[in-house]
């Protein structure tokens, strides 16, 4: 009997090999993991029904199936854990494709786009002009530097691939690598959090965690096809990081902690929340000091990663001095002073008798507090010590950037998280990240207490800015994974009770057995299971379908369903940029709002005024002003500012929300910002009761504004609903206010089909005496 | 009878007049066919309702004397002619050759009859671009686009003619002022001139015509066509292409809500344009530098395949846009082999537009890797650039690619170029070869790898 189900096991993993080897064919398809989980059910449910008839009652069947199911996919795990590596690996490569299927390779949003090019000129170019490129097309007429302005690791990652593939004459386009990148530094991440996982809990653990954070929404988000960001590449190295920073931990060696040094250098030079990573590690550092865990490996470990790691980062140009003299840094550097005095201390303890060494360490412990305070104090005064950004301070205070900097607050990733949208990116995650929290409580080591480090700090962090969501979703993945191997591993050893003992067995051996296996009752067990069982295969729903309707739309292909359920495709972005690229001069300098800056220098090759990058807050407060102004001072904000062309975004006509009207109150704010725009006054936007109104009750200085002379010219004659009078927005849902003007110092230059992009030329200087 | 009348000087004053001996020998030898051949009959059709000037001519010749006729020089005063073709009564094509001429203006071809019969009729067509011209040259977005051809009333020969007529096709019957020259008549959309009689040869009037003409005034400035011929049954073709439309500039501002509302705007404006693929035509894309032009729509029809391409933009005139597009056709229906020789015939430019007009096609060929001993032939002269090498997936010394350009082409120019090479059919195993001893080797090493112990002490903390 024995030998029999053995074979049976044999049989069951050959079969299993082979029918996920068959599904990776069909990775492509839209619902592969509904497929997957369905596929193994049925079979195991079908092969075990037939080939043990003395099954009977229903229950044991169920449980004989849940228990396959289980077994055969640990037993899979355990056995060939690669290949289940293999197979997570690829769907998260797969379930990022959605927009390629469904649109083309193209590159999203806007960052990305400046990636794009910025990638384009390096693979282009080399790393030399790269590093030395001054970039005229931006910021007319400042100008930007490119290579000391950003954080280059994105793309010299991509130019190393181009390169890499060309050599191997895989002549593919630089714009493919730029588009598939983000995917597969995501399947390149679900192996990273499977080692860690292993490093912190088990096998189990990290391939539960690996197949969540697979498909886990929340960094989905910023890792589709065609969301070419740094994010996509630095949560991969971020993980990669704590992973040979948990093994440096554990083992001790310089080897892994220079290795860990390494993987921070790449994690500070792909992204500028690397500052997050250099806190978290001190933190851990402290912790462990305060509980007691302090030993030579964390002192080898931490003094190796922040001597190595500070002197690479700083290799970085835009990185610079930054570690050694901004607050932000100021945590690491103090901790690794206190890792030589934590050190030093303990080597004096184990050489004194213990009175000589508590008047020592009271004496030194006082004089060094107050040494460090006068130093931070002076080096702050002196201005040594960079003051607190404003970046940092909104993370603390979520009212902050609002209050003080407009142009923070203005960016919608970086308002406060709402619940729900944790729920939206986290799904069961949000309730199996405590159980995750308490299993590593129930166990604590070194490592358990880095994890619930991360996650306690990620949380606040995702809390106070929706972008850091991404942050918050590896960890809450590994501790959910933790959790639910946890619990599972506990719960599967009853679940399996009469059917494969043979009936004459005694009850009371039966009760014994139950014991030794964890002491849950088999329905228990098996209803335990079921329900874990029901809340991934939700989970996996969930992801996908929230992957699919949410993140995977390019926003610069804008699609809506007709009456009759068509498909109707808005290309009028690229309609613009394209017109743009070829049908204005070749030095054309182009004023749009900060927003679509990024999108006209790659897209159209035009200059442009302002652009994404927004470090200078006077130069978009003078567009703002220009926006905001009526046509004659707008006229000589533009003469002073050299514009030849002016793009505005207006929906009214499709209804398309996040237009220039809706973004218009901002460019008021911002424009008044600053001395030179202190005319500019928002309540003088807003109607007499206090609201922002494109109707005819709105303010007569909003209905003569350069935006709305823009946005509304010459739609006051357009039918745009029925059963609506002329000149209907639809996005305001009113009938504009202001419909027969004639411009005087613009000229339309060219609308999108659907007008979703207005482009207008500025005259020249009208000839004297005419 | 110059040559008579020279024979009689001869005959009576021989000794004597030396000089004018050798002058009308030295006549004779430079032109041995004088003025006994006429022109009997011209007859001219021009149509100039495209952007392109279509002329055809037909020509009755005679050779007064009853002698049979050997050659004709035809004469084209045209400036960018793009293109000619003679055939003689029975529509069989004649020979002819281009004379050089240090004048710039004009081109002489020298055409031979096949039989040699003292009537002939010949029938000449040619076709040149860039000879109407938008005038005035700028118009608003609601202006109607006029342009003005300017020719010539008379053909230009170099014998007399004795009866001519021009027959001139317009666009539209709104002609604003044309030659007057009588006798002429006008009908609408057509308008004749003629006939003439007796003209001398060598004798040019000028024959303008200013006339409304909406039609897509769209030049393609540069044609980079790629084909790509795999052995494993596809053939790849790309064109890259650059166009402006070439007439009236658009003056002033670009109106969307005149353009969308109002039928008679812009009418000059190319909003689309069909393109004929061959039927067999799969995979077709059509983009630019930023991705997928989503709107254009594609019929399969039993000739061909018919895109209906709608640049991101509406074209008014002096706008310009740039595209790619591309298409798979199987192999079997161009290339044709026995043995290791293969054949490979295509076409050399293919329809892009109606009435089109190609400034600069670059037609490149990749072949597979391993072809040797190619040899071209085209169906009219080209510029061959030289031979190169390609590398890309799976290469190892790299594919031949076989290029060459010509200018000002058009329609007429669709013809099919013939390629010869020599490919061993055992090369056809290089690429799946290679792809198996790759992987083969990745699990070599990684066998070799996993087996051998490389630390080089034993390590402590080894797990």
């Amino acid at each position: 009997m024995g030998n029999q189900r053995s074979m049976n096991k044999e049989r069951l993993l050959i079969e299993y090999t082979k029918m996920s080897q068959g599904i990776n064919a069909y990775k492509l398809k839209r619902n592969y993991v509904m497929i997957r989980d369905s596929a193994i059910a049925t079979k195991y449910f079908l092969y075990y029904y037939y080939t043990s008839p003395t099954v009977k009652s229903t229950s044991n069947r169920v449980s004989r199936v849940l228990k396959y199911i289980w077994i055969a996919s640990a037993k899979t795990f355990s056995g060939l854990p690669t290949l289940s590596k293999l197979y997570i690996y690829n769907i998260s490569f797969a379930t990022r494709l959605f927009s390629v299927l469904r649109f083309e390779s193209v590159i999203h949003e806007f960052d990305p786009y400046f990636n794009y090019r910025t990638t384009r000129f390096l693979a282009e170019q080399g790393f030399y002009k790269f590093h030395n490129w001054f970039d005229d097309r931006a910021w007319y007429p400042l100008g930007r530097i490119i290579g000391g302005t950003i954080y280059p690791g994105l793309m010299v990652t991509s130019a190393a691939l181009y390169r890499l593939m060309w050599m191997l004459n895989i002549t593919i386009d630089i714009r493919n690598v730029c588009v598939f990148l983000a995917p597969f530094f995501s399947s390149l991440t679900t192996l990273v959090t499977y080692a860690l996982t292993k490093e912190i809990h088990s096998i189990g653990a990290g391939l539960v965690a690996s197949a969540l954070i697979s498909i886990v929404p929340g960094y989905i988000s910023r890792s589709v096809a065609g969301s070419y960001d740094n994010e996509g590449i630095a949560i991969f190295c971020m993980l990669f990081t704590y992973y040979l920073w948990i093994k440096a931990v554990k083992t001790g060696t310089i080897f892994w902690s220079a290795m860990s040094a390494l993987a921070y250098f790449y994690m500070v030079s792909s992204w500028g929340g690397y500052v997050f990573l250099i806190n978290l590690i001190p933190l851990h550092v402290i912790t462990l000091m305060i509980t007691g865990r302090f030993s030579h490996r964390i002192y080898i470990a931490y003094s190796t990663l922040y001597c190595v790691g500070t002197i690479l980062s700083m290799q970085i140009s835009f990185v610079g001095f930054q570690p050694i003299q901004s607050s932000e840094h100021m945590l690491a550097l103090g901790v690794f002073g206190l890792c030589q005095i934590h050190a030093f201390v303990d080597y004096l303890r184990s050489r004194m008798p213990k009175d000589h060494f508590d008047l020592l360490f009271k004496t030194l412990v006082s004089s060094v507090i107050s040494m460090v305070l006068i130093v931070g104090t002076v080096l702050t005064l002196t201005g040594k010590v960079s003051p607190w950004t404003g970046r940092f301070y909104s993370l603390l205070d979520p009212s902050y950037a609002k209050n003080h900097i407009p142009i923070i607050a203005s960016v919608s990733e970086h308002q406060p998280t709402s619940w729900s949208s944790f729920y939206f990116d986290l799904q069961i995650l949000v309730f199996l990240f405590p159980a995750g929290l308490y299993f590593c409580f129930s166990r604590l080591t070194d490592a358990n207490i880095f994890i619930i480090l991360y996650g306690v700090t990620s949380i606040y962090f995702a809390g106070v800015m929706v972008r850091l969501m991404l942050v918050l979703a590896p960890v809450m993945c590994v501790l959910s994974g933790i959790a639910i191997s946890h619990l599972l591993a506990k719960y599967i050893k009853s679940v399996d009770t009469g059917g494969a003992k043979p009936a004459t067995e005694s009850k009371r051996q039966h009760k014994k057995m139950e014991q030794q296996s964890g002491g849950v009752k088999s329905e228990v067990a098996i209803g335990f299971v079921t329900i874990i069982t029901l809340m991934l295969i939700v989970y996996t729903f969930h992801c996908t379908w929230v992957t699919s309707e949410a993140y995977s739309s390019p926003s610069i292909v804008l699609s809506a369903r007709s009456h009759d359920g068509g498909r109707i495709i808005f290309d009028d972005f690229r309609e613009a940029y394209y017109w743009l690229q070829m049908n204005t001069p070749e030095n054309a300098r182009i004023m749009s709002w900060w927003d679509y800056g990024y999108q006209i220098t790659a897209m159209a090759n035009r200059t442009i005024l302002v652009d994404n990058n927004t470090w200078n807050n006077t130069h978009i407060s003078r567009v703002g002003q220009a926006m905001a102004s009526s046509e004659e001072k707008a006229y000589e904000i533009m003469r002073e500012l050299d514009v030849d062309y002016v793009l505005v975004i207006f929906g009214g006509l499709t209804g398309y929300s996040s237009d220039d009207i809706n973004k218009f109150l901002w460019m008021v704010r911002i424009g008044g910002s600053t001395d030179r725009g202190a005319h500019i006054k928002e309540k003088d936007y807003y109607a007499a009761n206090g609201e922002f109104r494109v109707d005819k009750e709105g303010s007569p200085t909003l209905l003569n504004c350069l935006m709305y002379k823009m946005c509304y010219y010459r739609f006051g004659q357009m039918y745009t609903e029925g059963g609506k009078a002329q000149g209907y927005d639809r996005v305001r849902a009113a009938e504009i206010g202001n419909k027969d003007f004639e411009l005087d110092v613009l000229e339309e230059a060219y609308t999108t089909e659907h007008w979703l992009v207005r482009i207008y030329k500025v005259k020249d200087l009208p000839n004297r005496g005419v | 009878m110059f040559s008579i009348t020279c024979q009689n000087y001869r005959g009576l004053k021989m000794e004597t007049n030396w000089i004018l001996f050798y002058v009308t020998t030295i006549c004779l030898i430079i032109n041995p066919i004088t003025a006994d051949i006429i022109n009997k009959n011209v007859e001219r059709n021009l149509d100039i309702a495209s952007q392109l000037v279509k002329t055809s001519y037909k020509i009755q010749v005679e050779e007064t004397a009853g002698k049979p006729l050997k050659e004709y020089e035809f004469i084209v005063r045209e400036p960018n002619l793009s293109f000619i073709s003679v055939k003689d009564g029975f529509n069989k094509k004649l020979a002819f050759e281009e004379k050089k001429e240090n004048e710039k203006s004009q081109v002489k071809y020298k055409i031979t009859f096949a039989s040699s019969a003292p009537q002939q009729t010949l029938l000449i067509e040619t076709v040149s671009t860039k000879n109407i011209l938008p005038y005035p040259s700028e118009i608003k977005q609601n202006d109607k686009q006029l342009v003005k051809y300017v020719g010539g009333l008379y053909l230009y020969s170099n014998y007399l003619t004795q009866s001519q007529r021009i027959n001139i096709q317009l666009s539209s019957s709104n002609i604003i002022a044309h030659t007057q020259f009588r006798p002429f008549s006008v009908m609408s959309n057509k308008m004749t001139f003629g006939p003439y009689e007796n003209i001398a040869k060598l004798t040019d009037d000028e024959l303008f015509v200013h006339y409304e003409n909406q039609s897509p005034f769209l030049t393609v400035n540069t044609l980079e066509r790629t084909i790509e011929v795999s052995h494993w049954g596809n053939i790849a073709v790309k064109e890259e292409i650059q166009m402006t439309h070439t007439g009236a500039k658009l003056k002033g501002s670009f109106s969307r809500y005149d353009f969308q509302k109002d039928g008679r705007s812009g009418q000059s404006a190319v909003k689309s344009y069909k393109t004929y693929l061959p039927a067999s035509a799969t995979g077709v894309y059509y983009r630019d530098t930023n991705g997928n032009i989503s709107t254009s729509n594609m019929n399969l029809m039993r000739e061909s395949v018919d895109l209906d391409l709608r640049p991101r933009f509406p074209l008014f005139g002096g706008w310009k846009t740039q595209y790619v597009l591309g298409y798979n056709v199987p192999s079997y229906e161009y290339l044709y082999s026995s043995d290791n020789d293969y054949i490979l015939k295509m076409h050399l430019i293919d329809h892009i537009h109606d009435n089109m007009c190609i400034d600069e096609a670059v037609i490149t060929i990749i072949l597979p890797e391993g072809s040797s001993n190619i040899k071209l032939e085209t169906p009219y002269g080209i510029k061959r650039h030289q031979n190169a090498l390609i590398h890309t997936y799976l290469d190892t010394v790299g594919r031949p690619v076989v290029s060459f350009s010509q200018r000002n082409l058009v329609e007429n120019h669709i013809a099919e170029f013939t390629l010869k090479y020599n490919f061993s059919k055992v090369s056809l195993l290089q690429e799946p070869l290679l792809v198996i001893a790759f992987i083969y080797i990745i699990f070599l090493l990684t066998i070799v790898f996993l087996r051998l112990d490389f630390s080089i002490t034993s390590h402590f903390h080894k797990e």
